[in-house]
């Protein structure tokens, strides 16, 4: 079980604290009637699943409840750092 | 009824697990189901704001406590007040004033073991849980609130159906 | 003492004797002994048969890496049905007690006599890949013949029958030292670690404190004098008995403590294991070192073991492995335990090295002992099949052999480190010449290794060899590599020649390590073997990966807490005891449990439900609604951000009026629904489904926190401070009055669809006048605490109107006749609202919802999709299957081309007949066809109606 640090509560806590959201920093158009059809299939299904360092958001869901960011890498499983949500990329 | 297996004395036994006023775990720690009380969620974008809302200080740090009232995340707040406390429900003012007063109960696990027998389901490290503070968490799958009241008395809030789940784990904890 | 027992020495209570069976025959030990030394003392060398070719078997090892001696426990019941019986227990491990009875495996009928054992005389049709060439035989072949065969034969214990009476601990531990291994380097490094004042944890898999030291008489006391010393330390925990089966990231590390399976049953008691998953600072892996087999033709005869057997035997338990024993030894450690056992009165007769030099101190001392000196000699043949009972050695292993009269064969073949949990933990190794091993090198943990595990440790020089050299070529020997799966030296060569390149490739072809042991005494052996095979350094051969458990573990350690009534929380409403008095019969839905139908008077489930149906279409009835997800949404943009994440506009909605929602995914699919009403301009109460409400808190917060954390709104589940009442039926009305306060119930001022805040009973109500059943109703909203009252007090009003309690059997019933959706029951995630049939609750006017643009895409309104209508059977008692498919052509022959299929059937009491829905392609367009639900044997007909409401299409008996 991995520790999580959570960027609110700024401390690390267990991994069966949180829930995994998936890749960070993909913003929800703000007129998706503008998108068209592969724009809107790229924002809603494509994500980079890459080997190495990934952008994802988890959510301390059974701690302070906050959405957050992250950088883990997908080979070694470790994090290498997490961010308040509205961060820019790191 | 569903079919009840016979279950031997050694296995915690039956379907129906029911809470109880009181009972002591495996290993000698007292647990005690508390008397109702007043407790609301409150959520607003800052202490500050709350606080005028409700005419209460806050505590601003999450995990810290203050009369009664816990730091749980940035924005939220739990309340745990006397029974029949009320209020203010902040109409028309950016805050949230929610009555969960019935929501729950709260379990007080006490005794020079009760960090180990919660350690049997909580994965935080309780040896160094500060007196004092409040934090949500988990015991196993359940969802709770725990509150540390002194070296030797933690609060356990959690949802009231998961309660006769929690209080029978507890009890069969044979450490602590 | 008669037997092997030894006149004197040992650790065992000779005080204290304890008796014993094995396979039905009784026996007799000491406290202190493990099964395996009891029984080897009892002259038993035979406990199992191997795994393929069902070759006598007796043990190899004394510690955890014992692949052969695998025997049953049976602790006895606990009443019919009831079991404790333990499949696979390694026999060395396993402490006597009082009255233990154990099984020897894999034999049939008996250990002496087995006839599985046909497959050793058939072993060259059993080679290397057997399985994988066997699976190109013809497939007809495979089923009837041989699998049925090779599944008689082979295997190990059965797995048991009956239910586990006992229960298992679990919990969680923090330390800023986690040392694991007792030996004295672990016993050493805890006590370096106390001394920081942090909190250290210690953990070992035998019944004490010692390790290989345990066998070494001359250190007994210096492990008593630090054992002492280490229980005196406030801040040091001892556990042992405790297996750390895995480690994981960030220094969390599984083990599994036995509590009761040392003790006589009767005096057992708790929890039978406790399973510690412990966070740690700094992680010391003192793990020790496993002695490797020789491996030579007839290595695997019942008394030829491991050195270091012997000696644990001789020095710990007080048991000599012979009458006549000697060494074959290629490491100097055989030459000091020769000289271990024979202080400990074993009549060691020779010590043969394949070596031509041994250290000079050594050899004058075996001689000085008595022992014979054999430099230069490897053993080249072991005469007995179910015991030894001679050897045959001869110089460099291939020149004229001598026979030596012996009843047991200690093998010295060298010392792998335990690297297991090292490598659990990404550690990397580093190929080490003097230990012929692999060491740990760099850690990836905050970790290190000690003692023998860290090739720390003087263990003697000696050779690291695949095999010993012998007269036969290797594809005519049996000689074993890895006992417990049956794999020869030849079986890795053959692997080889057939093209296997990698140790990853040859592991599966051969199965090498791949049996209950890991290999923990194979793995090294065949890579040297692969290695001469291959003609390669073994550092380019690989090494196979190392997975958690380090041994097995039991199921019930692995659940904790989670077993039998505390197998998982049962969510019950505060009604919920008041149903199961009255007799209700439950069903699970989601973590709840709801009360289905209240039979009454032996009625089965289809008479209880017709009657509850009428009574609420006549008169009125009771529903335990309290499960519906519940969340106070509360702000002043609480009505902005409603109608960004439902399909239907929610600004206008007046404060005391509710609405229905309907919520999509942001891919244009339902997920979830719910009526939800305005309790101010700031303030509403939503409603979820049962079964969503977690999932729909969830996703409303990721919008809200991380698409629209402008909006000044916040959500809070509410879900168990309601106790949620459903009165439905034309008397609701006259049911509730005498309870109701400070609310108007009359029509024109509390129409449908309206909330309204007072007391019933006296206690604040949230009443809410919606219909799931199509009926004038009521749902009553109460605080949970006092939800068992008011649910009486409404019960005892109604006696009057003759209210009936209904479960959700009922509700289904209801709502189906009114064609009233379940989401996740007539909707499975790829229905869009028009698919279902609701294109009325799309605000179409509204800029943007969640899920919005993708109900645009061309998919979404293509023909051809599966729309929700409702089927009428030809033959109105036919009740369909839920789930069963539909088809246009019941005569197509098969697979036939599936239309969609029923997603909701019930008999309609109120009707007189059969209900369905069901999704069906382009349903709505064959409104009136016939379609054809293929059954086994037969195919029943239907016809489709667009529309889904069966009962009061126009709605006017809400509005009353
Ligand atoms: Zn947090």
């Amino acid at each position: 079980m991995l520790l999580i640090h959570c960027p609110y509560c700024e401390e690390d806590r267990p991994e069966v604290e949180f829930v995994y959201g998936g890749e960070a920093h993909i913003a929800r158009p703000l007129d998706p009637a503008t998108l068209s059809d592969e724009e809107w299939e790229h924002y809603l299904y494509i994500r980079r699943n890459p080997r190495g360092r990934h952008h994802e958001r988890w959510r301390h869901t059974h701690g302070c409840g906050r959405f957050f960011n992250a950088v883990r890498d997908t080979v070694s499983d470790r994090f290498e750092q997490t961010y308040k949500a509205g961060e820019p990329r790191k | 009824m569903s079919d009840v297996l016979a279950i031997p004395a050694l296995a915690v036994a039956g379907t129906d697990l029911a809470l109880e006023a009181q009972a002591v775990t495996a290993s000698g720690v007292a647990l005690t189901l508390e008397a109702p009380a007043s407790r609301w969620s409150l959520r607003a974008r800052t202490a500050q704001a709350l606080s005028g809302v409700i005419g209460r200080a806050v505590p601003a740090r999450i995990g810290e406590t203050l009369d009664g009232i816990a730091c749980l995340g940035p924005d939220e707040w739990l309340a745990d007040l006397p029974a029949g406390t009320a209020l203010p429900d902040g109409a028309g003012q950016p805050v949230s004033v929610v009555d969960i007063s019935a929501r729950g109960v709260v379990i007080r696990v006490e005794g020079a073991g009760a960090a180990t027998v919660l350690s049997s389901g909580c994965p935080l490290d309780l040896d160094r849980f500060a007196v004092g503070r409040a934090t949500r968490t988990v015991f196993e799958t359940v969802e709770v609130i725990l509150w540390r009241e002194s070296a030797t008395v933690f609060r356990v809030f959690v949802w009231r159906s998961f309660a006769p789940w929690l209080w029978h784990a507890l009890k069969a904890a044979e450490r602590g | 003492m008669s037997g092997y027992r030894l006149p004197a020495g040992g650790r065992v209570n000779r005080a204290a004797p304890l008796d014993f069976t094995f396979d039905g025959r009784a026996h007799s030990g000491f406290a202190g002994d493990s099964l395996a030394s009891a029984l080897v003392a009892s002259g038993q060398m035979l406990f199992g048969r191997s795994f393929k070719y069902h070759r006598p078997r007796g043990i190899l090892g004394m510690g955890t890496e014992e692949p052969n001696a695998l025997v049953t426990v049976d602790r006895g019941g606990a009443g019919p049905g009831w079991g404790r019986r333990t499949p696979n227990l390694r026999a060395p491990s396993v402490p006597l007690y009082q009255g233990l009875t154990a099984q020897s495996q894999n034999r049939y009928p008996s250990l002496k006599f087995d006839l599985g054992a046909v497959n050793d005389r058939l072993g060259a049709f059993f080679p290397a890949g057997f399985y994988n060439k066997t699976f190109m035989w013809p497939r007809s072949a495979w089923e009837k013949l041989y699998e049925p065969a090779i599944r008689r034969m082979a295997g190990l214990g059965a797995s048991p029958t009956e239910r586990d009476p006992d229960h298992y601990d679990a919990t969680y531990a923090h330390c800023e030292v986690l040392v694991v291994g007792g030996g004295l380097a672990g016993i050493d490094a805890a006590l370096a670690a106390a001394a920081d004042g942090g909190r250290v944890i210690l953990i070992d898999e035998q019944d004490e404190l010692g390790g290989g030291a345990l066998s070494d008489q001359a250190l007994w006391g210096e492990v008593a004098d630090k054992t002492m010393a280490l229980r005196r330390l406030g801040n040091v925990m001892v556990l042992t008995r405790t297996t750390a089966f895995g480690y994981y990231h960030q220094n969390f590390v599984g083990a599994v403590e036995q509590l009761t399976d040392h003790l006589a049953p009767a005096q057992a008691s708790g929890a039978r294991e406790r399973l510690w998953r412990i966070r740690a600072g700094e992680v010391i892996l003192a793990q020790g070192a496993i002695e490797r087999p020789l491996v030579f033709d007839g290595n695997d005869v019942p008394g030829v073991m491991l050195s270091s057997a012997g000696r644990a035997l001789a020095v710990r338990y007080g048991v000599a492995v012979g009458r006549a024993v000697a060494v074959m030894a290629v490491h100097d450690s055989g030459w000091r335990d020769a000289l271990a056992l024979k202080a400990a009165g074993v009549n060691v007769v020779a010590v043969i090295d394949l070596r031509g030099e041994v250290a000079a101190d050594l050899v004058a001392a075996v001689r000085g002992a008595g022992i014979a000196v054999h430099l230069g000699h490897a053993v080249t043949q072991v005469a007995g099949r179910h015991g030894v009972s001679g050897v045959t050695f001869a110089p460099g292993g291939t020149g004229q052999g001598q026979q030596l009269a012996v009843d047991a064969l200690l093998m010295a073949g060298g010392w792998t480190p335990t690297v297991h949990l090292w490598s659990h933990a990404k550690g990397s190794l580093r190929w080490d010449d003097t230990w012929g091993a692999y060491l740990p090198d760099v850690a990836q943990e905050n970790c290190r290794a000690v003692g023998a595990g860290a090739g720390a440790w003087d263990m003697g020089a000696g050779l690291a060899l695949g095999t010993l050299p012998g007269p036969k070529p290797i594809w005519q020997t049996k000689a074993f590599v890895d006992f417990q799966n049956d794999v020869k030296a030849r079986d890795i060569d053959l692997a080889v020649r057939e093209g296997m390149r990698s140790i990853e490739h040859i592991k599966r072809y051969t199965t090498n390590g791949m049996a209950t042991d890991q290999g923990k005494t194979s793995n090294l052996n065949g890579l040297q073997i692969a290695s001469g095979s291959l003609s390669k350094p073994v550092t380019d051969i690989g090494l196979t990966t190392f997975r958690p458990p380090y041994t097995p573990q039991t199921f019930g350690a692995l659940m904790g807490h989670h077993k039998d009534a505390l197998f998982q929380p049962i969510r019950k409403t505060v009604i919920d005891g008041w149903a199961d008095a009255r007799g209700a019969v439950f069903e699970n839905v989601a973590q709840w449990r709801r009360a289905r139908y209240f039979p009454q008077g032996g009625e089965d489930m289809h008479a209880a439900v017709a009657r509850e149906c009428l009574a609420v279409r006549q008169q009125v009835g009771m529903f335990d609604a309290s499960t519906l997800g519940k969340i106070e949404v509360v702000g002043p943009d609480a009505a902005e951000f409603l109608n960004r994440m439902y399909t239907n506009p929610w600004k206008a909605l007046a404060p005391g009026r509710c609405r229905y929602g309907l919520l999509l995914r942001e891919d244009g699919f339902i997920t979830d629904d719910g009526v939800s009403a305005r309790l101010a301009p700031d303030r509403f109460h939503l409603t979820t489904t049962t079964g969503g409400a977690a999932r729909v808190l969830a996703m409303m917060e990721d919008y809200l926190q991380t698409e629209w954390s402008d909006l000044d709104v916040w959500l809070t589940s509410t879900t168990e401070q309601w106790a949620v009442i459903a009165v439905q039926g034309p008397l609701a009305r006259a049911v509730i009055a005498p309870l109701v306060e400070g609310i108007d119930l009359a029509p024109g001022a509390f129409p449908h669809m309206a909330i309204r805040e007072g007391t019933i009973c006296g206690v604040p109500t949230r009443l809410f006048r919606v219909s799931f059943t199509g009926e004038l109703g009521y749902e009553v909203n109460v605080p949970a605490e006092h939800g068992r009252m008011v649910w009486e007090a409404i019960h005892a009003s109604g006696q009057a109107h003759g209210i009936t309690p209904y479960g959700t059997e009922t509700m289904h019933v209801l709502r189906a006749e009114k064609g009233y959706v379940i989401v996740g029951q007539d909707t499975d995630g790829t229905l869009t609202p028009d698919d279902a049939g609701m294109a009325w609750a799309v605000g179409t006017k509204k800029p943007d919802f969640v899920g919005k643009r993708s109900l645009a895409r061309p998919d979404m309104s293509a023909p051809g999709r599966k729309q929700l209508v409702g089927l009428l059977t030809e033959d109105p008692q036919e009740v369909l299957e839920e789930g069963a498919q539909i088809v246009a052509d019941p005569d197509q022959p098969v697979p036939m081309t599936m239309l969609g299929h029923v997603t909701s059937s019930y008999h309609s009491a109120t009707l007189g007949r059969s209900i369905a829905m069901a999704v069906i392609a382009d349903g709505r367009a064959r409104d009136g066809q016939v379609i054809h639900v293929p059954m086994p044997g037969r195919t029943i007909r239907a016809r489709v109606s667009a529309s889904t409401v069966f009962y009061d299409p126009q709605g006017s008996r809400l509005d009353v």
